[in-house]
């Protein structure tokens, strides 16, 4: 028997799951985060799930973990003491970022500062074309002389090294890492080409210097955990999560930490396609709704929808355009400021809004206790009989109604003149419709159609807002999976080894061949083979996919299409087809007569994806197996009637095949699911719940 | 306040309003991918807005420019003099760029679309971009007539039911240097139109609405009642200011009187100097547009643009006024001056809202590139360059950022690639941010070089290369503009040939500071001294740091 535990380490809760080899019997636990050490966390629970279940560490083969560490470091800027070598007179462009406002009345707007502060970043003469022509030979022994200096006089721990287009030709970067690697061996070095070469030089070297930045404490962080995992016996392999969704071995994960961020987000956006593919769900909203913000991804025929362009830590409530622009592969997520804590407030216009303030973990929404005194969606929920002020957390903790009434009345209701029933319903409805609007204009802007899509919703307050957020969007379809609390940490389990690499080369279609369209595919296949390969991947299980940024020649924004697997060169034969289909899907309409254009050149390996069946069930609460369901009715509120009693079920005691009529709500530990008005539900053979939405003319 | 008594409350007018905004952000998406120019797609200079059956606009894209402001409405009621709704048809589209019935130059392509729902038009839908090219001498300021500054195309209908007019397109194909390019961002609109009516009438089918106008009239009624009560907090009074801008040989006064009273704002530019033989002057149109701009910002930044907004506002301006251009002076480069107008604002309302105004910009740079890229194609592209940002209250001006527009740089990777010209350098310039209790953003230094092999033409319509922008409320100004070419200074405003291998340097204003700089921390000083924003030498001239006579 062997066994294979998922590890997602959160703001609050490290989260554990436990899969054994065939995919069919599962455990979860759930324990604090040691935010000093997390490795702590780790490697106690780890001790904790095996014994608890009586698993033996021997036993297991494979640790597969998720972790903050990374976006928290660039947040709250603990990362190393990071130089930076720039091509001579372009250093300053890391102050000058975009040179574009992302809020154009609002003249207070703010920009994070820089991960490498000026005087760290220091010119190297060298300059080669975006035509690959060689202007200016590299100074190495400037470079020698900079560096010294930056660690003698700056005691910088990591180096960046950041030259113009180097996605072309990465010569001199090459050849500056080569000496800094045999001279300065201490240093944590990055250099640009190697991190992900592309065009666009703030995004590109904004993300070498987060790389540079994250390397010292991710390869420590490492090393702790393979220490504390080898201290409990533990002999099989440690996996990393990624930003994309995939996985990789330590050793990767150590020169490529940038790539960690977000890691654990992507793993349940990932595990909401996994489950779209065990349920044969091919189209999927993913849907995840926690105290301060809402995350969404789409996936469309059974993949997560990725993408090459992030940001990090925004400064200003969200918005895109106030954080650091990353170039990496990642799974294409928004990120919306609504969430459990957020504030509703009467906002300039004279109307109500809902967040993206937010009152987090403390004090929290006023029904907490703890002193918070505005009304937030939670609040709202509470006085509309959503949640159970004596069920939160299983019943850990209790929510005072009083409290959530009376900071509604006082900071919405009266001020806009409406009753607080009125406005905690505005409260939950205007959150559902900024989710909804969310959701509605990321699809749009990818072509995809949500209207024949599924949801799948978990996260503390997912499941109570999906299905009113999936009304809004017509979408026919919420699953409510088992074992959501942990939803992160099984999406963990379900990820292949993967990495994914891309390279800007412009090159119009017609001045190609279909055996110098393969070839240009060829350096990228051999090299993220070579990290699947070294991770202990058989070369005859790598699948590698193709894919290319393409658009009409003079455009300037691409898209992407996938080629069919197989050999490259019977795709180049379709090339125009294959483009002008997803144009036409993305935009509408299609064919102009202009030739075509490829911008990037993409791979990404994989290695054989887990076991991860169908037929697990989760261990929990079964001591309620038998107890009735049913346990009572509650005065709920729907618009536009008003206050009705509806049943409330317990969602460990619910046996597959139970059908429930909406409207209901199904309470479990960490969260609560709504079934709205008109809807019907069932429970399937894994235990989650499937809601089919009212069709309606 | 509460919400509109009427058919919408707090909460239900709140959803729709928002929704409709999101709606012209989607059509801004749409526009910014399917464009051909780095002027939309990567400098978004473009606009999207509803409007409402009476032409009414009820919701405008989020990332507009400011120039754009208010000037859809007027400009689709020349289109329906021409076309009366009764004679538009489903698939129509209408278009123009006329300047004084656009947006103020020639460059500017307003595309309409109407938007049918059972047999009526229930709204109109219109999107406005910079062109990359629109024939004559291209965009600059080098032109003494309108008729010198390219094709001009009167009020007609671009796609009949669905179908281009072949003619048309054939018509700017041929007036213009970049056809493909041109004429592609000519389709861009209107496909993204296209998109806009499937939203919108999703969007009403969705909510059950048969007629926008109530939702149109609840929009634009509350956000009237709180752009007047925002008002209410600018103290009332009378203020002035005049200020002198270098324009082509001599300075010229502009002049500005502002009159705040209860809950309305009068702003009249008599005492502006007389429109000049060059392509600088201003339409209109466009002083309008900055002035509401610069309202909004110190009154409610937050909220989205419809006409309900700027109802309390009032402009006017003396017609033939520099800032009232009217034809056949030319006003390709109108920015060069329009973007004096909310500095000009600021600064006669600096003592009465001192909290709130920005100490003035260093603007930015537009300079037009007309080459041929080493691989033979044409080449018309503008370059933007931003200054610093001018200081707030509390709060330094950030670093090479533009404003009052907001046209983003080009990254020099896909600049050098698009155009073949090489970047030589791009560094900010330390001291150039005027001093102040809170320091105005640094400028910048872009050096570019003609690496085409061939000759090129740039047209450049700098500005500040005399007056420096103002600092406010004992603020000092920040450094000037400069263009040199091969070393040499050149007219900021004007055409230049590059030969293959010169050199062009960009030297960008810094922004105006705020407050005395004597009462700056002394940590601030000493971390710009770190980071290299100011030098030693001009810490010690411009706030006696570390001389001797420092207590």
């Amino acid at each position: 028997m062997s066994w294979r535990i998922g590890v997602d380490i959160g703001g609050t809760f490290t989260d554990f799951a436990l899969l054994d080899h065939d995919g069919r019997k599962l455990a979860i636990h759930k324990q604090l985060t040691t935010p000093a050490d997390p490795s702590a966390a780790v490697v106690e629970g780890v001790g904790a799930i095996l014994a608890a279940n009586g698993v033996a560490i021997e036993e297991v083969d494979a640790i597969a973990h998720g972790t903050t560490l990374v976006t928290n470091a660039v947040i709250e800027r603990r990362g190393a003491v990071t130089g930076m070598l720039v091509t001579e007179g372009f250093g300053d462009i890391m102050d000058m970022g975009m040179e574009q406002r992302y809020d154009l009345f609002d003249l207070r707007i703010r920009y994070p500062d820089p991960i490498v502060p000026r005087p760290l970043r220091r010119g190297i003469a060298e300059r080669i074309h975006f035509d690959g022509r060689i202007e200016t030979p590299v100074d190495v022994s400037a470079a020698r002389a900079a560096i010294r200096d930056l660690v003698a006089c700056e005691r910088i721990e990591a180096l960046a090294i950041c030259f113009l287009h180097s996605y072309i030709d990465p010569a001199h970067e090459r050849a500056v890492t080569e000496m800094a690697e045999a001279e300065f061996p201490e240093l944590y070095i990055s250099a640009s080409a190697d991190v992900y070469p592309n065009m666009r030089e703030y995004e590109r070297w904004t993300t070498t210097a987060i790389n540079a930045y994250a390397r010292p404490m991710a390869d420590q962080y490492l090393a702790r955990l393979e220490g504390g995992l080898g201290g409990l016996g533990f002999r099989g392999r440690l996996y990393i999560m990624t930003s994309s969704g995939g996985m990789l071995a330590p050793e990767t994960a150590r020169r490529f930490p940038v790539r960690l961020l977000e890691s654990g987000p992507a793993a349940g956006m990932l595990m909401a396609s996994v489950q779209g593919r065990a349920l044969d769900l091919a189209d999927v909203l993913s849907f995840d709704l926690g105290g301060t913000t809402a995350k969404g991804a789409l996936v469309r025929n059974f993949s997560p929808l990725k993408t090459e362009q992030m940001e990090v830590a925004r400064v200003h409530e969200f918005r895109r355009g106030s954080g650091l622009p990353l170039r990496i592969p990642v799974l294409d997520m928004i990120e919306i400021g609504s969430g459990g804590g957020s504030i509703a407030a009467v906002d300039d216009r004279g109307l109500l809004k809902v967040g993206p303030r937010s009152a987090g973990a403390d004090p929290g929404p006023a029904c907490y206790g703890r002193g918070g005194q505005r009304g937030a969606l939670s609040d709202a929920n509470l006085v509309l009989g959503y949640l159970d002020p004596d069920f939160f957390l299983g019943g850990e903790m209790s929510l005072d109604r009083n409290a959530a009434a009376d900071a509604i009345e006082s900071t919405v209701a009266e001020p806009l003149g409406l009753s607080v029933e009125r406005a905690a319903w505005g409260i939950h409805d205007t959150a559902s419709e900024d989710i909804a609007r969310a959701f509605r204009i990321h699809a749009a802007e990818r072509g995809f159609d949500y209207r024949a899509a599924s949801m799948v919703a978990f996260g503390g307050s997912g499941p109570l807002h999906a299905m009113p957020v999936a009304e809004k969007l017509k979408i026919p379809r919420v699953v409510f999976p088992i074992g959501a609390g942990v939803y992160s940490a099984l999406g963990l389990l379900a990820s292949p080894l993967a990495f994914e690499l891309a390279r800007s080369r412009r090159t119009v279609a017609d001045d190609l061949d279909a055996e110098s369209f393969a070839a240009m595919f060829e350096p990228l296949v051999v090299e993220a083979s070579g990290f699947l390969e070294a991770a202990g991947v058989a070369a005859s299980e790598i699948r590698i996919r193709r894919q290319i940024d393409i658009r009409y020649f003079g455009q300037t924004h691409e898209i992407q299409v996938t080629l069919p697997e197989g050999d490259p060169k019977a795709a180049f034969a379709n090339l125009r087809d294959l483009f002008e289909t997803r144009y036409a899907e993305v935009y509408t309409f299609a064919t102009l007569e202009a030739p075509l254009e490829i911008i990037n050149w993409k791979v990404s390996a994989s290695g054989p994806e887990p076991q991860f069946k169908t037929g697990y069930a989760l261990e929990a609460g079964t001591d309620t197996r038998d107890a009735d369901a049913l346990k009572g009715m509650r005065q709920v509120y729907f618009a536009p009637d008003g206050y009705r009693e509806i049943p409330v079920y317990d969602r460990y005691a619910l046996q597959p095949g139970t059908a429930i009529e909406g409207p209901a709500l199904i309470e479990e530990r960490e969260s609560t699911c709504l079934l709205t008005p008109g809807s019907r539900a069932l429970v399937d053979a894994q235990h989650n719940i499937v809601a089919e939405l009212e069709e309606r003319p | 306040m509460t919400a509109d008594p009427g058919r919408y409350d707090a909460v239900s007018l709140g959803i729709l309003w928002d929704r409709l905004v999101s709606i012209a952000d989607e059509i801004v998406s749409t526009l910014v991918r399917t464009s051909f120019s780095t002027i939309v797609s990567e400098s978004y200079d473009l606009t999207v807005v509803i409007l409402d059956r009476d032409g009414r606009l009820m919701a405008q894209g989020s990332y507009s420019v400011p120039v754009f402001i208010g000037t859809a409405p007027r400009t689709l009621r020349y289109m329906l003099d021409k076309f009366p709704p009764e004679t538009l048809r489903p698939g129509d589209v209408i278009c123009t760029n006329d300047p004084w019935m656009g947006t103020g130059h020639l460059f500017d392509i307003n595309v309409m679309r109407p938007v049918f729902r059972n047999g009526e038009i229930v709204g109109y839908t219109m999107s406005i971009t910079h062109l990359p090219d629109i024939g004559g001498m291209g965009f600059g300021a080098a032109a003494s007539e309108i008729f010198h500054e390219g094709l001009r195309l009167p009020i007609c209908k671009l796609v009949r039911e669905g179908e281009a007019d072949p003619f048309i397109l054939d018509l700017v194909r041929t007036n213009v240097r970049t056809p493909d390019a041109t004429v592609g961002d000519l389709m861009a609109n209107v496909t993204c139109n296209e998109v806009g009516s499937r939203q919108l009438l999703e969007f009403m089918d969705e909510y059950n609405i048969d007629d926008l106008s109530p939702l149109s009239e609840a929009i634009r009624g509350q956000s009237e009642r709180a752009m007047r009560e925002k008002i209410r907090g600018i103290q009332n009074g009378t203020y002035e200011n005049r200020i002198l801008i270098e324009a082509i040989d001599d300075p010229i006064p502009l002049a500005c009187r502002i009159d705040v009273k209860d809950e309305e704002v009068l702003i009249d530019f008599d005492g502006t100097g007389d429109c000049v033989r060059r392509g600088i002057n201003v339409p209109f149109c466009y002083t309008n547009a900055m002035s509401l701009y610069s309202i909004k910002c110190i009154t409610i930044p937050t909220l989205p643009n419809n006409e309900g907004a700027t109802r309390p506002v009032r402009v006017t301006a003396p017609e033939g006024c520099l800032l009232n251009a009217q034809p056949p002076f030319p006003t390709g480069g109108r920015h060069a001056i329009g973007h004096f107008v909310p500095g000009l604002i600021f600064g006669a309302l600096a003592d009465a809202a001192p909290d709130k105004v920005q100490a003035d910009n260093g603007m930015m740079d537009l300079l037009t590139i007309q080459a041929t890229h080493p691989d033979g194609r044409p080449v018309s592209t503008i370059c933007f360059v931003s200054g610093g940002f001018g200081a707030l209250q509390g709060q330094d001006g950030r670093d090479c950022l533009p404003g009052p527009s907001n046209m983003a740089a080009v990254p020099v990777e896909v600049w050098e690639t698009i155009t073949g010209m090489t970047v030589v350098s791009k560094t900010l310039t330390p001291d150039s941010g005027g001093p102040g209790t809170f320091r105005g953003g640094v400028g910048q230094e872009v050096v570019l070089r003609n690496d085409t092999g061939r000759a090129m033409t740039v047209l450049s319509m700098g500005n500040r290369t005399d007056f420096a922008p103002p600092g406010y409320l004992g603020g000092h100004p920040g450094g000037l503009r400069r263009h040199r070419i091969n070393g040499e200074t050149i007219h900021p405003k004007g055409a230049h040939s590059l030969s293959p291998g010169d050199e062009i340097a960009l030297v960008q204003a810094g922004g105006g500071g705020i407050g005395d700089p004597a009462e700056r921390t002394p940590d601030a000083i000493a971390r710009d001294i770190a980071l290299g924003f100011v030098t030693p030498e001009g810490a010690a001239r411009d706030y006696g740091f570390g001389s001797s006579d420092d207590d």
